[in-house]
């Protein structure tokens, strides 16, 4: 892999335990937090190499990167003299920082590295000395995380992003975890080979993008990504930046489109417009424009990938991902009589109910054994010499559905 | 040659799952004959709470379909490495699918991915890396315990999957992962109990760039231990988790309502006895005892500048 950052790469830009997805474009921005950094610095440098981010001169918003040579000066450990034995001393006020926010914000403009205003506002802390340990370490933590004036660029991965669209909005991605999104790649018994399918109605393109990692470069394998949209989310697809024979090999198609092109074939000549059924969530999307020239001459490029999607459904598929917002029962009901015998089923959804129903229905209607609904539990760790306890916080995963297709 | 891809017919020789109920499947192989105790060549005949099965029949049939036995019905169906997991004779301790999962996703691992395992034990964990990192990844495992080390590549073998993976006999906390896999790897995964002590031979492994470690272990001690090592090495971003998975059974529900407001009215005492109602509902119930633990996953970095 290239290890250069270049304009038009998709970059995970990372502060602290912030992270962010942006597009690096030529003289562009991006806001992290009050900052807004131009961007135009990182270009040429290295993917993992640390930058400061610094005030342009005269100006209150506007930030610069400068790239940071000796990381030691970053990491290096804040030298801590005094602890007290315990809190007993220690007043709940505000009044205990003798600096004012004037001078603090004075002194972030005079380019002082973030640990330098750590120290100083630790030196003009009345009751630092006097706290304990631990909570020095708290306060150095708390402290260094607004001031911090450092970030890192890395380049995506399906790891980073699931873990960033979470921590950002578990909405964007409609609530699935990582482990969650791991066990849908596990179960589902996805390989290099064979065609899949996913019916995603929004994860940011996450799905699309690991199914696709799975699928991996020069192989035989294809995905049918199916959408309830005009155009599919794609950010995560994108940001993975696969080479174009891979990325020709998910076959992003309307579920509706294509299902009624399953079943009642070709639209007629004059009936050539892209079914609008739902309109798609207008987020994260690239609308492409229709040649209107061509499209008399030439069928729509939704049509060929429709029939292509149709030739494939045609010989069956080796593993069907849902991961929807809508109740998972009519979806499975569309879908499954395309899955081969023998090959899994994998349903996720944030809530527990409609999983339920879904399960009876198997049981009942169709054909499937080895039906399972689970749910995780994952916690996080810190780790330090003697300080070693769970995270304080906790998070929600979703629910998982799983079960295998048989023939009667 | 049946966890390689997906088969629609069985071949003589594969390993077939057979499938009875969620509590009873069976791994078995689609071989008219065996060798009996005494070495004797007999004929290969599966038992099952439904009457014994030869297993030569099941040539030519196709994955996914039932098959009749003499109590009931069986489905036969292609083996995964999550059935192998759960069916696997166990030599060692195992990791299971929501731990094995997490440590796919998390090493990052593609179908062009080198990866270092060690040990190997009963190769429940090796089993669903080959299937993440075929056709053009492989898989380097470890173990010092030859027995183990020759059974793994057996399965390994009969399972059609030697081509992606080469187990050796060594003990990769004196002697690392030699020579020959120096600047070679994208990931590695340490399941031992002396972690720290492989991990001083793990930085020459990776790729120029670096690569991702992963290491498992039962007990909070041996995390603690391992990442002070790994970050003394130059490791980053330590991450340490644990995942447990419940399954609910899931069940249809009928509760009676009583219909008390009949009793503030003195007459009618027989519709109070007649007219029962009730509720009917669905709900998902988690079994009395579930995994409590099984152990840290503890994922880090390591990277250098090329
Ligand atoms: C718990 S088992 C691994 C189980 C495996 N992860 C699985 O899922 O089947 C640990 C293995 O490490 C091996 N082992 C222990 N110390 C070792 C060493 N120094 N070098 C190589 N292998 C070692 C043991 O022989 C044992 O088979």
């Amino acid at each position: 892999m290239e290890e250069t950052i270049k304009v038009g790469d998709y970059i995970i830009v990372q502060r602290q335990n912030y992270t962010k997805l942006h597009k690096l474009k030529g003289h562009g921005t991006i806001l992290l937090g009050s900052f807004n950094i131009e961007m135009d610095n990182c270009i040429g440098e290295r993917y993992f190499d640390t930058f400061q981010i610094k005030n342009v001169p005269n100006s209150k918003r506007n930030y610069t990167l400068e790239k940071i040579e000796n990381l030691s000066l970053v990491s290096s450990n804040l030298n801590v003299e005094e602890s007290g034995n315990d809190n007993r001393n220690i007043e709940a006020d505000d009044n205990n920082q003798t600096m004012s926010s004037e001078e603090i914000n004075k002194m972030k403009d005079e380019e002082l590295s973030s640990n330098n205003i750590v120290e100083k506002l630790i030196s003009n802390s009345k009751t630092f000395s006097t706290k304990t340990g631990f909570s020095q370490e708290k306060y150095i933590k708390k402290k260094s995380k607004k001031y911090c004036e450092y970030i890192q660029i890395r380049r995506p991965s399906i790891r980073l992003m699931a873990q960033m669209f979470y921590r950002q909005d578990p909405a964007k991605i409609l609530g699935i975890r990582i482990d969650d999104l791991s066990q849908i790649l596990t179960y589902s018994n996805i390989q290099s080979e064979g065609t899949h399918v996913l019916y995603d109605s929004g994860t940011s393109g996450l799905m699309s993008a690991a199914l696709m990692e799975t699928i991996g470069p020069n192989t035989t394998g294809k995905l049918i990504h199916m959408h309830p949209g005009n155009e599919c989310q794609k950010v995560a697809f994108l940001a993975m930046e696969y080479p174009e024979e891979q990325r020709k090999r998910c076959i992003n198609v309307n579920l509706y489109s294509v299902l009624r092109q399953f079943y009642q074939g070709n639209p007629g000549e004059g009936d050539s417009i892209e079914p609008n059924e739902q309109s798609s969530n207008a987020e994260n999307q690239v609308t492409e424009e229709p040649d209107a020239k061509r499209r008399k001459v030439e069928r729509p490029n939704w049509q060929v990938d429709n029939e292509e999607a149709c030739e494939l459904l045609k010989k069956g598929v080796h593993s069907i991902v849902i991961t929807a917002k809508e109740h998972p029962v009519n979806i499975v009901d569309a879908l499954e009589p395309f899955l081969l015998p023998s090959r899994n089923l994998v349903v996720f959804s944030t809530f527990k109910e409609p999983l339920e129903e879904l399960y009876f229905h198997l049981k009942t209607k169709l054909n499937y054994l080895a039906v399972k609904l689970s749910t995780n539990f994952m916690r996080n760790y810190q780790v330090l010499p003697e300080r070693t306890h769970p995270e304080v916080n906790m998070t929600n995963g979703g629910y998982l559905l799983t079960g295998i297709k048989i023939e009667q | 040659m049946s966890f390689n891809g997906y088969k629609d017919l069985i071949v003589e020789g594969e390993s077939v799952i057979l499938y009875l109920t969620i509590n009873q499947f069976y791994i078995l192989e689609a071989k008219t004959t065996t060798l009996s105790k005494k070495g004797v060549v007999v004929q290969n005949i599966f038992q099952t709470p439904y009457g014994s099965l030869a297993c030569g029949d099941l040539i030519g049939k196709k994955y996914g379909t039932k098959i009749q036995l003499k109590k009931g019905w069986a489905y036969i169906l292609q083996p995964t490495p999550e059935f192998w997991t759960e069916l696997l004779p166990h030599r060692t301790q195992i990791i299971y699918t929501p731990d094995i999962s997490m440590i796919l996703l998390c090493l990052e691992l593609k179908p062009t991915s080198i990866v270092i395992e060690s040990g190997t034990g009963s190769g429940s964990l090796s089993h669903a890396i080959i299937r993440k990192i075929k056709p053009s990844g492989h898989l380097y495992t470890f173990d010092f315990h030859e027995t183990r080390v020759d059974i793994a590549r057996n399965e390994f073998k009969e399972h059609g999957l030697s081509q992606y993976v080469t187990v050796q006999t060594r003990d990769v906390c004196t002697d690392g992962f030699g020579k020959d896999l120096e600047g070679k790897a994208d990931s590695v995964f340490l399941d031992l109990p002396q972690p720290w002590l492989a991990a001083t031979f793990t930085s020459q492994v990776f790729k120029r760039g670096g690569g991702r470690l992963c290491s498992f272990s039962p007990c909070v001690e041996q995390v603690q231990k391992m990442c002070s090592a790994l970050t003394n090495l130059g490791y980053q971003e330590i991450q340490t988790m644990e995942v447990l998975q419940s399954q609910f059974a899931i069940q249809k529900k009928k509760m009676s309502i009583l219909n008390l407001d009949m009793l503030k009215t003195s007459n009618n005492k027989e519709t109070v006895k007649n007219e029962k109602e009730f509720s009917n509902f669905i709900t998902s119930v988690a079994p009395n005892t579930l995994p409590g633990h099984t152990g840290y996953l503890t994922l880090l970095l390591f990277h250098q500048h090329m």
